[in-house]
């Protein structure tokens, strides 16, 4: 196990009367890709800011490889922040952008060469070393954002909603550009995103925040299987959730029919929130199903058809690659380890979490 | 808005060269005919004078010196404020302001108060038992009423532009290890440029062309080339010489235009616009 | 960049410090008894009280803030429909409009302010309201255009094409669509107009008529003689008003609930400025109900119109005048004949009485710019001692086109404590000793003369070498002087600021009423003595009027009244009787000897081309 390359301990920070992070502690390991997952507001780009000095925490500390970092200005730390509408220098050429740190650092002027020429072949940008920021397209100018932070060879990378500004075509291509980048420097990123599907496609490690607080740190398959609560799975990925009520061990009762399980430990006829992923759900005949329902909504969306189930007044999603025409009466059928069973949120916080999305 | 629209500028073009171009031209043709209606260029070259060189000198001289005095006076304070104003109301920025709203003659009159031998702050200074301060009616009196004057002229434009910078792009400067003052000569400056260009034209042209600060705090002792034409045209009704040497003074007024057009975009345009306004 | 806070906080104070200083000064004097500037008189309200009562200055004042209004609301139209046709206009084309506009912003006041006096003069225009109106929207226009402009830039295309598609009518899609978008910015371009206009000096001064005053060019010429008590405290309401509005729009909870909101900003400054201007204009209305409502306009019959010197009549006596005859006089002063003489050679101000001195009265009948004063027609012209129309023949040989009205001499006034010699001789101006201590005259003729005098010449000389000579003369004194000023010289001699200064008879029993310390002296070399006369310009209309006025001047009562109040020595014999006091009376310094003073010379009317050359000789000395 690589040893944690940042640490934070027990940071709060206020805006005002606004909390936006309480006693939040996390740490980073080196060479992992960390995304910060969560709606606006939740408090990752805050975490980022952080962690690269562009503000102080009120309480709680900041441990760089085990030194404490938390009062070092952003220039004194070896890391490097990609900003979310790239905050290229507008008044200097693409080289003078990316030699900006090297300069600073006074590198000599072939090392500086090399550098820009290297930095940009790595963002695919050769021959654009003297055109100005604003003549390059928004995807252009994020590559070269990421090509001034990295040829500083920072430890880790800061990015906050890199791709938030681009379109959906090129957020998809940067994604995977990124994951080349990330594989080739070797380098920790920390990513911050409140899109799931690019942190789902990046990660190795996937922390999901809601305001102020971490709701589930996990790789993307456990986070995206097995949510360990109702904001999580809605976060993620369509859900349907659905109150239940667990019988016993792997036997609960949702809109009155009992389906099987696999999850053990709640207790008997205790209130729990059930989970079932749209494309885990079978359509059935309505004699072959657990429960039964009336096909009310078919959208065709390309791979698959969603389709709208009603059934004992709740309205389930499905993904299925059959169609089922509207007013089709269908059976519902789930494989027992595609059901996943939470505990209803107990306190104030959780609620709102719950109530927020 | 359909063609016909067009003419809805009609009465602005129309005006504009009534009494915007022609009247440039009858200076022209001013400065460039004798009583005679003959064309000379004795008007215009009057500027080789002594007299009209000297205070022509004088003028840039003193224009360059309040230029420069406001613009490091101006830029702190724009930083400052760009920093205290962000978020907040923009209460600190009409604090600035407001001054502008107070007559600028009366509030020229006033320095002489404040200077003079009995004034303020030789009363001040007299109480503290240090020795009294004599520069009314010396150059630095009016150096002085020029860089009150037109100081609100230099901050705004800078203002406008410091507060434009994006906060990342500062961030992103300190992030790739630029110390405080790195990252003001390496970024801010350069950026906030369109702003001090147009500061700069702002307080420039009105204190090299100025004659009514010469007149309040200079006790009749300093001629700026602004007296000199203004005496020209008031006192000795002589128009050919006036126009004269307005034209000289519009040759530098064009220079500054053509330095400032340099760094022209709407970026300028606007903060040519908010130059007095508040 | 959270450090050095409170070096920042230091800073911004210093700065507020420095940008209040002035304001602060004035308001001070607003409440200061003492009508010098340099003297603190204890506290007062009398100002705000008088200001009420001055008709001057409330009509200044109103005359700025109409202007102000009527410049900003046609540039504002005038502008606004000039953005609304470029739009559909080629690039070339509007990028040249635009740099016309551009011109007026970023050229010279002063230039902008000759080309337009050289417009309004070489289309025979009478400079007054109307030349300024026009000169005031020309430099109005661009703020409006280039605050219009880029609003249009961002505005939605797309919301008047959706009027348009819902079956609106193009002009119905504009004005209920596209305008209300623009409204802001139309507004701030008429505010920032409004602001422009009501600051505006330079302009105004060079295109603005006799009998007009805008605060600015009231204020300007009151600065030669000393400002007014009461413009400091209009100046101080207005600037309160100011204050309190930009509060009451920030900070009362009333307008603060409604401005929440995004564009908190902005939205706050529209109120705030509507608020404003609405104000000043309820105040404008409000004293308008107080000051005199009759604008100068030379055509009405039964007006008189008056160009006379600053401080020179006892301002009762014209409200009397016309009470007593239903006469409207529209007085104006001027600084210096050399200032008053262009504005009625140029015909650009017409007047029906004007009070020039010796040479310039002559000057202007050399010019022809006189009438006769049909002496029959003003009885108490017999009141004038003979000796004073002997004195006037020197200029005006048959007594036809002028009436004696004040006369005096040039003389050094000097304080007794800062002076520790006799002084006899113009020589003590140039004594090293009272460095920075000495106020010379800034008029041609009067610096000229001391000069002159001094090197035993004639004060009329138009020899070029003793010109020559008096001129290196004056450049000589100059490192000696403090200030080259005109009525100045008594205030600031009151308030102890010089030890000596070059200043009119007729100065000297007020100042010594004032300063005790004071004393006035006419050197033994020779001096000037001068005599002011009422003449009447040839382009003069209501003569009836004006010689109504004069044989009201010459009562008497009324000609002693006068002398009270401006201490100026009167050639009225039957009012020297009036006066009580016999100090006065027989004072050497109001009524010399004349036989005992043989060196004492009138100035005499050099010639165009002399005077040019004068002018041209005291630049020289102003600049050396």
């Amino acid at each position: 196990m690589p040893e944690k390359l940042i640490d934070l301990k027990n940071i709060t920070k206020r805006y005002d009367e606004n909390v936006v992070l309480d006693d939040f502690s996390l740490y980073i390991r080196e060479n992992e890709f960390v995304t910060l997952l969560g709606p606006s507001g939740c408090g990752k780009t805050t975490t980022l800011r952080i962690i690269g000095g562009f503000e102080k925490p009120d309480s709680g500390t900041v441990l760089f490889q085990n030194k404490d970092i938390t009062d070092l200005p952003p220039n004194k730390r070896e890391l490097n922040t990609v900003f979310q509408k790239y905050a290229l220098f507008p008044h200097m050429t693409i080289a003078d952008n990316i030699a900006f740190g090297l300069r600073i650092h006074k590198k000599s002027d072939a090392y500086i060469r090399d550098k820009i020429s290297y930095a940009l072949k790595l963002v695919n940008l050769e021959g654009y070393e003297n055109r100005m920021p604003e003549s390059l397209s928004g995807g252009q100018q994020q590559r070269i954002a990421i090509a001034r932070a990295i040829v500083n060879e920072p430890k880790v990378l800061l990015l906050d909603e890199p791709l938030g500004a681009l379109d959906l075509k090129l957020r998809q291509d940067m994604q995977y550009e990124l994951i080349r980048l990330k594989n080739e420097l070797g380098i920790t990123f920390v990513y911050v995103t409140h899109d799931q599907e690019e942190a789902l496609t990046m990660s190795d490690t996937i922390v999901v925040m809601n305001q102020g607080y971490i709701q589930q740190i996990g790789t993307p398959t456990d986070i995206y299987n097995e949510p360990q609560n109702a904001f999580v799975a809605d976060f993620i990925g369509d859900s349907n959730i659905v109150s239940g009520i667990m019988i016993r061990d792997k036997l609960v009762e949702i809109l009155g029919a009992r389906f099987d399980c696999v999850d053990t430990g709640f207790g008997e006829n205790r209130p729990v929130d059930v989970v079932i992923r749209p494309e885990d759900i079978d359509l059935v005949d309505p004699k072959d199903g657990t429960i039964e329902g009336v096909v009310t909504d078919v959208i065709f969306k390309g791979v698959h058809y969603e389709m709208c189930v009603m059934s004992n007044g709740f309205e389930w999603i499905v993904h299925s690659t059959d169609c089922f025409p509207v007013d089709t009466h269908v059976g519902i059928h789930v494989d027992p380890f595609d059901i996943q069973i939470m505990h209803k949120p107990e306190s104030e916080d959780e609620k709102a979490v719950a109530v927020d999305e | 808005m359909n063609k016909k629209s067009r003419l809805l500028t009609g009465p602005y073009l129309i005006w504009s060269i009534g009494f915007i171009i022609i009247p440039l031209f009858i200076v022209l043709f001013e400065a460039f005919t004798g009583d005679n209606g003959l064309f000379t260029l004795k008007y215009v070259t009057d500027i080789t004078w002594f007299v009209n060189l000297k205070s022509l000198g004088l003028s840039l001289v003193f224009s360059f010196i309040s230029t420069a005095l406001c613009l490091l006076l101006a830029y702190p304070l724009a930083m400052i404020l760009a920093e205290f104003g962000k978020g907040r109301s923009s209460i600190t920025v009409l604090v600035f302001i407001l001054p502008m709203w107070m007559n600028s003659l009366l509030r020229t009159i006033a320095w002489q108060n404040i200077l003079e031998r009995n004034g303020v702050i030789n009363g001040m200074l007299t109480a503290l038992h240090l020795p009294a301060l004599y520069i009314i009616n010396k150059p630095p009196a009016i150096v002085l009423g020029m860089v009150y004057d037109f100081l609100p002229f230099m901050v705004l434009p800078i203002y406008n532009a410091v507060s434009r910078i994006d906060r990342d792009v500062i961030n992103a400067a300190r992030d790739l290890g630029a110390n405080g003052v790195q990252t003001l000569f390496r970024v801010i400056w350069p950026m906030s440029l369109p702003g001090v260009i147009s500061g700069i034209t702002m307080v420039f042209v009105p204190s090299l062309t100025t004659f009514v600060i010469s007149d309040i705090l200079g006790g009749g002792k300093i001629l700026l080339i602004g007296n000199i034409i203004e005496q020209m045209f008031t006192q000795d009704s002589d128009w050919h010489a006036g126009s004269g040497l307005s034209v000289v003074l519009m040759i530098f007024i064009v220079i500054s235009m053509i330095i400032e057009e340099k760094y022209d975009s709407d970026q300028t345009t606007v903060t040519k616009r908010e130059r007095r306004t508040n | 960049m959270k450090k050095h806070r409170g070096i920042k906080m230091l800073y911004l104070i210093l700065m507020l410090i420095f940008l209040y200083a002035p304001i602060l000064t004035l308001m001070v004097l607003s409440f200061n008894a003492s009508k010098s500037r340099s003297k603190w008189g204890g506290f007062t309200l009398d100002w705000y009280i008088s200001l009420v009562e001055d008709g001057a200055i409330i009509s200044a004042f109103k005359t700025t803030l109409i202007i102000a209004f009527l410049s900003a609301f046609i540039a504002t139209i005038l502008g606004t429909a000039a953005c609304i046709g470029m739009q559909t206009m080629r690039r070339k084309f509007r990028r040249l409009i635009l740099a016309i506009t551009n011109i007026p912003m970023l050229n010279a006041d002063i230039v902008t302010g000759v080309s337009l006096m050289l417009l309004f003069i070489a289309a025979r225009m009478t400079m007054g309201f109307k030349t300024v109106l026009l000169a005031h929207i020309t430099f109005n226009i661009p703020y409006v255009i280039l605050s219009v402009m880029p609003r249009f830039k961002q505005l939605n295309r797309n919301t008047y094409e959706a009027a348009l598609d819902l079956g609106a009518s193009p002009i119905y899609a504009f004005f209920r669509v596209t305008l209300p978008d623009l409204m802001p910015a139309i507004f701030s371009g008429f505010l920032m107009s409004f602001t422009m206009s009501l600051d505006d000096f330079i302009i105004t001064h060079f295109t603005k008529g006799a009998g007009f005053d805008t605060l600015s060019t009231k204020i300007y010429s009151e600065v030669k003689k000393g400002i007014k008590p009461e413009i400091y405290a209009l100046s101080t309401l207005m600037f309160a008003a100011v204050l309190l509005l930009l509060w009451l729009v920030n900070y009362h909870p009333w307008t603060r609930r409604k401005n929440d909101g995004a564009n908190k900003k902005k939205f706050r400054a529209l109120p705030g400025a509507a608020a404003v201007i609405v104000t000043v204009l309820c105040v404008s209305g409000l004293l308008s109900g107080c000051g005199s409502s009759a604008a100068a306009d030379y055509s009405n019959p039964n007006s008189l119109f008056i160009y006379n010197a600053g401080e020179y009549i006892d301002p009762d006596l014209l409200t009397e005048f016309e009470d007593e005859t239903g006469i409207n006089v529209v007085y104006d002063e001027f600084e210096t004949l050399e200032i008053m003489y262009p504005k009625v050679e140029s015909g650009a101000a017409k007047y029906d009485l004007i009070c020039p001195s010796d040479y310039m009265i002559e000057k202007m009948k050399d010019n022809d710019l006189l009438q006769p004063i049909n002496i029959d027609n003003i009885p108490n012209l017999k009141n004038i001692g003979e000796s004073y129309w002997e004195t006037a023949r020197s200029f005006d040989p048959e007594n036809k086109y002028a009436v004696p009205y004040c006369w005096g001499t040039v003389g050094i006034l000097y304080n007794k404590t800062m002076v520790d010699e006799p002084v006899d001789s113009w020589s003590i101006l140039w004594n090293e000793k009272y460095k920075d201590q000495i106020l010379m005259q800034d008029s041609v003729r009067d610096a000229m003369m001391v000069a002159l005098k001094s090197l035993g010449y004639s004060a009329n000389t138009t020899d070029e070498k003793e010109l020559r000579e008096a001129t290196e003369l004056l450049k000589k004194q100059k490192p000696l002087v403090q200030a080259y000023v005109v009525d100045q010289v008594r205030d600031k001699m009151i308030g102890n600021e010089a030890a000596l200064g070059v200043i009119y008879s007729g100065e000297a029993i007020f100042t010594k009423r004032e300063n005790p310390d004071l004393d006035y002296v006419v050197p033994k070399e020779g001096s000037n003595i001068w005599l002011d006369c009422w003449v009447m310009p040839k382009s003069a209309k209501h003569i009836e009027n004006a010689e109504k006025f004069l044989n009201f001047l010459s009562r008497p009562d009324i000609a002693y009244r006068n002398f009270d109040y401006i201490t100026y020595s009167t050639p009225n014999t039957a009012a020297r009787e009036l006066i009580p006091d016999e100090d006065i009376r027989n004072s050497e310094i109001a009524f010399p000897d004349l036989t005992k003073m043989s060196d004492l010379e009138t100035y005499s009317f050099l010639g165009e081309k002399e005077d040019r050359y004068l002018n041209s000789l005291w630049r020289e000395v102003k600049a050396h």
